[in-house]
């Protein structure tokens, strides 16, 4: 299967940004005179190679042969991971923010917007939240003003609302550990690129030791089904298909017309998925049926439902004395201090102290970097978390992760912060909860932009013909500044699937995360 | 008929028509081309006029200094100045593709100008050779030139652009023989050669020479033309050309005429060899000039006769009673006289067919129609009727023959009928009318005698609009140029951009503020137009008030950012960078300050700006530490500079030169000391203090471990490594002594000590250990050791000890051991979700197998 992702059904033509991308890169080589040879940095290979086949490339590489080493700058704005989600690479994009002021990024972000917009027209209705968000819509319109978008050129604008969020608005959704397929295979196996490597024995293979690629996007059906959904659900999906398939299997040998015949060869094509997917699902679950697995959810229910912070602490301080990993030690001191809008003094010391002296003194740079980040702190004032989660009915009681009704299934009970911004401003706009905004860090704007109009009557009767007659949703852009987890895309995509729901939903970040890699980009090393 | 008037003006070589229409009465006066050297621009291009100096001219009421004076075509005066410069006669005077006028001196010197006669500096030479050796003649192109030295060397500037001269082969017997010197010359453009390089055609003797940079080989036209060899003239080849007294290259470069020795004019293919034409003169006196007409016929001019040569029939003869000069274009030659300019070219088929005398080809019938019609003659419906299958055709004809035309009433009146019958016509594409009609306009514009530019349609076409748009505005017709790009709908930046420019050199007196309100006027015309390039040009004319007013116009960060940081406006530089967010730009303005001030004035400019600090701070941490330090220090930021120490003491503890007993040690720990003394200076950062302060007591105690364990396995391991390793090494003491020494709580210590123990499976230890107190942890810390330890047996003694049931069950669960977990799980309060769970757990793994059943043998 192929590694790069089919984006035939995409809601936005994605593939000419990957054609254009694909063409910038060619020409970037060919420009370069006479023969040459393409030296990727393996950070980067995995990019690339979401954008370009090899064999496109592999007629460049018969040139051979380095000559000169020549730099160029790739203009490498964005990268389509799938049909839905588009990413920026900017991996260190939260840190550069938050700890350095490093803020390179959001320009990046908004160059690439404005790309897009030259493709799908000027996007009229802006929402954003969070100090980062509020500066790309800013430098948005900038741009607008130095390097117009001709909106008679484009016609009438593809994307109709673009929705701008600070990961820094809500750290407490990352943190979690996400319980959708995708989510958990993120956390335990390491997505990059769309695609995990896992050892072959996983997957069935009778070579020891030797590491293999499986590739993860929605070309697989099996994967598109069952990705966003809870892994719990997985699981039952996965046998139910099994036993049918079983079954099949069975009765095969006692039927014998072509037509039969062919309907169960039919349903063998579907066999490699399965096989596929069953091995990647007991893997996980040799995870998720540990004990400290379960009492780490216990802990992550109990931070974010605010119940009880005392045995939270105690968990925490017993985690540093086993010395477990210092990213999961941190994560959860994370939640921990974002839920409580700090530690307290006393044991803010306390707790600092025992890390030092477990892990070791250089991670005094990682725990300046989080103090800066204002993500591990004093307490300064009362945690407004309570009001943060009664009023956007965060924790939902009773969720049905096998029939679910709200996008709380994610995270089996709580419904991740961000998505419920993202879909308060989709309905409804800031307005209604402007008073909970005010709580949560950073500003935030509403404004409607217009291109340099054509006459507007024409426009107006374009719409109005257009949007019916070829049968497409508006578009909604969601932008995370500063990453998006698996299971927040799974949120957004069950809300668009919602029925009633006016618009498809496109999901551009900065990076896809989890609270480890996010955590991660926090420990520089001191040495 | 009116028709019969127009082609009475034709004249027939062969069986082809040729006119001459008048464009132009010029406009000059006293001027009288034979006293002048010359130089007309093609494309309808000026005219530069310079007394020459190689004639003994009788001087009227005139001064006796040179004047250089530059006309349109249409003798208008555009500009004049006098010549004085030294370097001897004027050799070779024309203008390049990019109209600018290049004059050759004797001495290789060569002169530039532009059409207001302004000389563009700097001036350029031939070379050594040709100062040495003087330059007595020049060919010219478009974009290039060839030097012949009276020594027989040639150069040659292939490129105007560059003006960089080189030497071209040697013609053999040229440059020996003082005697001996070429006939005549002439250029084969680079783009028509095979080589890509210009070659030049020398005619020494009897011989013609081909040379480029590398050879001069001679060549042979011996190949006798099919006719000839069928006529039994065999003997047809050089010895019959014999010496060639001038010769020229066809516009497409691919035949050369050439004027024999004995009279004749012979045209030759380049590469067949082939004689296309062979007409013999009635005198042998060489003709003054010669000039191809298209591709169609020969010109060649004595006083007064100007005779024209076709492939077939006789010569066609104009007589003159003035000098004139030939100027050819693509599509004909244009003849100027002291009093007028002509265009003689062949008429075109369409024209042709309309106007030619007893026509009856269906535009001739249209356009006959249409006067009818006129008229309110019922013929006019009869010739329709005639022509109706090829009406379309005959619309075609009356609009291209209108194209052709100079003269605006036949223009219109072609363009009538045209219309005229269109309406008749259902298939014909509208729009060519209008386009001709559009196109048309547009060339009469610039038709006009103040303009100057007689353009025939092809050459419009093959110059294309936005040549001809640069053309206007180089002249400075700015507005002409304006209202035509308009027309044309392109892109009005250009002219904008040069009016503007050429508005601020020209108005040195003018003040800034009104200068600037005049431009912007202007400016505003055209969104998008860069106000950068105007205000460089502004600060260029030494204008930087101005360019500081027009920069603060340009909505593209980067290009205003990179101008004001030219024109020392670095505070607004930084402003702007900020503003726009691209931190490309930011650094950009910062590093340009760094290298510019000294250290603290930059360090007081960034300090108030947060994004420029930071992006400073961000980059200076991976680059110039040292430096951060110093900017640190000059911003108070103390603790900043503590964290940079002790950053700085592990970069010195992996420096493989610090290894064990290495005097770097004591550096390392002083590093750290000084950091935690800088943290101690604020009350924010007493817990860094402290940290450090450990942190150096950590190294010391890890150093005499060493040395007493003579083991290098501590230094910069983290403070539960070094007790671990402590009781790995069963060396207890040590253990408990970094125990006090850091105070580490009796919680820490019992989780430390019992999964040391288990490590080295030290069991006893262990269980003696769990003895030593009641453990403050309760006994979980052990059952955890055992069973990660998977020691089963060793868990078992500790499980029961657990205090907490539901910890029991679970623990029992963690070794297998379903039905003692049961039990717990029964005691404890909330037993039922508990023994779901383990249900669960026991479960899920036999679920996979039982799936991956039917699949073993398909994956």
């Amino acid at each position: 299967m192929a590694q790069i992702p089919n984006l035939e059904n995409a809601p936005l033509n994605l593939k000419s940004i990957r054609e254009k991308s694909q063409r910038e890169l060619v020409n970037l080589l060919k420009d370069i005179r006479g023969t040459k040879c393409l030296v990727i940095d393996p950070k980067l290979s995995g990019s690339v190679s979401l954008i370009i086949q090899t064999s496109t490339l592999k007629i460049l590489e018969q040139e051979k042969v380095h000559n000169l080493v020549t730099v160029k700058e790739f203009p490498l704005y964005m990268v389509p991971l799938d049909e839905d989600v588009i990413s920026f690479e900017l991996d260190l994009s939260e840190k550069d923010c938050l700890v350095d002021g490093d803020v390179s990024s959001l320009w990046h972000v908004a160059k690439a917007i404005h790309e897009l917009e030259f493709s799908f027209g000027v996007i009229p209705k802006v929402r954003a939240k969070g100090k980062g968000s509020v500066r790309v819509a800013d430098i948005l319109n900038r741009m607008q003003v130095e390097e117009p978008v001709n909106t008679n050129d484009v016609g009438r604008p593809e994307i109709d609302t673009l929705i701008l969020l600070d990961r820094e608005v809500d750290m407490v959704t990352p943190m979690c550990t996400q319980l959708t397929y995708e989510g958990l295979l993120n956390e335990f196996l390491h997505i990059s690129n769309g695609a995990v490597e896992v050892d072959s024995s996983v997957m069935g293979s009778q070579q020891e030791g030797k590491k293999m690629k499986v590739p993860l996007n929605s070309s697989d059906k099996l994967f598109k089904e069952t990705r966003d959904l809870n892994f719990e659900v997985v699981v039952q999906v996965l046998r139910q298909k099994a036993t049918t398939m079983k079954e099949d299997y069975t009765e095969i040998n006692s039927t014998q017309t072509v037509s039969e015949l062919k309907d169960f060869v039919k349903k063998l094509n579907s066999l490699p998925e399965m096989t596929r997917h069953i091995h990647l699902a007991q893997h996980l679950t040799t995870f998720t049926s540990k004990q400290s697995f379960l009492s780490q959810l216990d802990m992550e229910q109990t931070l974010v439902e605010a119940e009880s912070y005392d045995i939270c602490f105690e968990y925490i301080e017993e985690m540093i004395h086993k010395q477990e990993p210092l990213t999961k030690v941190l994560r959860l001191l994370v939640l921990f201090s974002v839920t409580n809008s700090g530690l307290p003094k006393k044991q803010f010391d306390y707790i600092r102290t025992e890390l030092l002296h477990s892990y070791g003194f250089e991670h005094v740079a990682a725990l300046n970097n989080l103090e800066k980040a204002g993500l591990l702190k004093k307490q300064e004032f009362k945690s407004n978390w309570q009001t943060v989660k009664r009023t956007l009915k965060l924790i939902v009681e009773d969720t049905d992760t096998s029939r679910p009704d709200d996008i709380a299934y994610v995270y089996s009970g709580y419904a991740p912060l961000s998505i419920r911004l993202v879909q308060q401003a989709i309905h409804s706009g800031w307005r209604p909860i402007e008073d909970i905004l005010k709580l949560l860090p950073g500003p935030h704007l509403e404004t409607k932009r217009s291109g340099f109009p054509s006459s507007p009557s024409v426009d107006s009767l374009h719409g109005a013909s257009n949007g019916v007659a070829d049968g497409r949703r508006s578009v909604v852009l969601v932008v995370f500044i500063g990453g998006v987890t698996f299971a927040e895309i799974s949120a957004l995509r069950f809300l668009a699937s919602k029925e009633g729901m006016a618009y498809d939903l496109i999901i551009a970040t900065t990076k896809i995360l989890n609270g480890s890699t996010l955590i991660e980009t926090f420990m520089e090393k001191a040495g | 008929m009116a028709n019969v008037s127009v082609a009475a003006e034709w004249q027939l070589l062969y069986n082809r028509y040729y006119r001459k229409p008048e464009i132009y009465q010029m406009r000059w006066k006293h001027v009288d081309l034979s006293r002048n050297k010359v130089a007309c621009a093609s494309f309808g291009g000026p005219i530069a006029v310079i007394r020459d100096d190689s004639k003994i001219v009788q001087l009227y009421a005139e001064s006796a200094l040179r004047k250089l004076r530059i006309f349109n075509s249409a003798g208008v005066l555009l500009s004049e100045t006098v010549w004085k410069h030294p370097g001897g006669r004027l050799i070779g005077i024309s203008w390049s593709d990019d109209q600018t006028l290049i004059c050759i001196v004797q001495d290789g010197t060569i002169y530039r100008y532009n059409i207001h006669a302004e000389l563009i500096q700097p001036n350029v030479t031939m070379g050594k050779e040709c100062f040495e050796q003087n330059v007595v003649e020049c060919v010219f192109w478009g974009n290039g030139v060839v030097c012949l030295t009276e020594g027989g060397q040639l150069f040659c500037i292939s490129d105007f652009k560059t003006m960089k001269p080189y030497k071209l082969a040697d013609v053999p017997g040229l440059t020996e023989d003082d005697m001996l010197q070429p006939t005549c010359l002439a250029v084969r453009e680079p783009q028509y050669t095979m080589s890509g390089n210009v070659e030049v055609l020398v005619a020494v003797g009897d011989e013609i020479f081909v040379v480029d940079e590398d050879e001069a080989q001679s060549i042979r036209f011996d190949e006798p033309s099919v006719e000839d060899s069928e006529m039994g003239n065999d003997d047809y080849g050089n010895n019959l050309i014999g010496t060639v007294q001038k010769m020229i290259v066809s516009p497409n470069g691919k035949f050369l005429t050439l004027f024999t020795h004995d009279g004749r004019v012979v045209v030759v293919g380049m590469e067949s060899k082939q004689i296309a034409i062979d007409y013999s003169c009635e005198s042998a006196l060489p003709p003054q000039q010669m000039a191809w007409c298209g591709m169609d016929s020969v010109l060649l001019y004595w006083d007064e006769d100007l005779m024209m040569v076709g492939p077939l029939g006789d010569p066609v003869h104009y007589f003159y009673d003035e000098p004139v000069i030939l100027i050819p274009e693509c599509d004909g030659v244009r003849i100027l006289s002291n009093t007028s300019l002509e265009f003689l070219q062949r008429v075109p088929d369409s024209t042709e067919s309309i106007f030619k005398i007893g026509s009856t080809s269906p535009a001739a019938l249209l356009y006959d129609a249409l006067d009818h019609f006129d008229r309110r003659s019922a013929k006019a419906d009869e010739n329709l009727r005639l022509i109706r299958s090829s009406l379309s055709e005959a619309v075609e004809s009356c609009i291209d023959a209108a194209g052709h035309e100079f003269d605006v009433t036949r223009q219109r009146a072609l363009l009538r009928a045209a219309s005229y019958g269109q309406a008749f016509s259902s298939n014909f594409q509208r729009d060519r009318v209008q386009e001709t009609c559009r196109t048309l306009r547009v060339l009469n514009a610039v038709r006009d005698p103040n303009i100057g530019i007689p353009l025939s349609i092809q050459q419009y076409k093959l110059l294309t609009p936005v040549v001809l748009i640069s053309r206007l505005i180089n002249a400075h017709s700015h507005l002409l140029a304006l209202r035509i790009s308009e027309y044309l709908a392109m892109n009005k930046e250009v002219v904008i951009m040069h009016w503007a420019c050429a508005k601020i050199t020209a108005s040195p007196s003018t003040p800034d503020a009104h200068l600037l309100e005049i431009l912007l006027d202007k400016l505003q015309l055209c969104r998008g137009i860069s106000y950068a390039a105007v205000a460089t040009h502004a600060d260029n004319c030494g204008r930087r008030k101005l360019a500081a007013m027009l920069v603060e116009h340009e909505p593209r960060s980067t290009k205003q950012v990179p101008l004001l940081l030219s024109i020392g406006e670095e505070d607004t530089a930084l402003v702007k960078a900020t503003e726009s967010g691209d931190t490309d730009l930011v650094y950009l303005v910062i590093f340009h300050i760094w290298q510019k001030r000294p250290p603290l004035e930059f360090f007081a400019m960034i300090q108030g700006r947060v994004l420029a600090r930071d992006l400073f701070v961000a980059y200076a941490r991976c680059h110039k530490q040292k430096f951060l330090e110093d900017f640190f220090l000059s911003t108070g930021q103390i603790h900043e500079v503590a964290f940079l120490l002790w950053k700085e003491s592990w970069d010195m503890g992996k420096n493989p030169m610090a290894s064990k007993g290495s005097p770097l040690h004591g550096p390392r720990i002083k590093l750290i000391e000084k950091a935690s003394n800088l943290f101690a200076q604020t009350k924010e950062h007493t817990f860094e203090s402290k940290a450090a302060e450990e942190h150096a007591k950590l190294l010391r105690i890890q150093h005499e471990l060493e040395a007493s364990t003579k083991q290098a396995i501590f230094v910069d391991s983290s403070i539960n490594d070094t007790i671990r390793t402590c009781i790995v090494l069963r060396n207890n003491r040590a253990a408990a002594k970094v125990k006090s020494e850091f105070k580490v709580s009796d919680k820490r210590w019992y989780w430390l000590k019992t999964f040391a123990l288990a490590t080295i499976k030290d069991w006893e230890g262990l269980e003696k250990f769990s003895k030593e107190k009641r453990p403050p942890t309760g006994f979980r810390p052990f059952v955890e050791a055992c069973i990660d330890a998977d020691e089963k047996a060793e868990a078992l003694k500790y499980i029961p000890k657990l205090s907490d049931l539901v910890e029991r069950g679970e623990a029992y669960a963690r070794i297998g051991k379903a039905k003692e977990a049961a039990d717990a799980a029964a005691q404890a309060n909330d037993g039922g979700e508990l023994l779901e769970r383990f249900r669960k757990t026991f479960s899920q793994n036999a679920i996979f197998d039982t799936l991956k059943m039917p699949f073993q043998g398909a994956s």
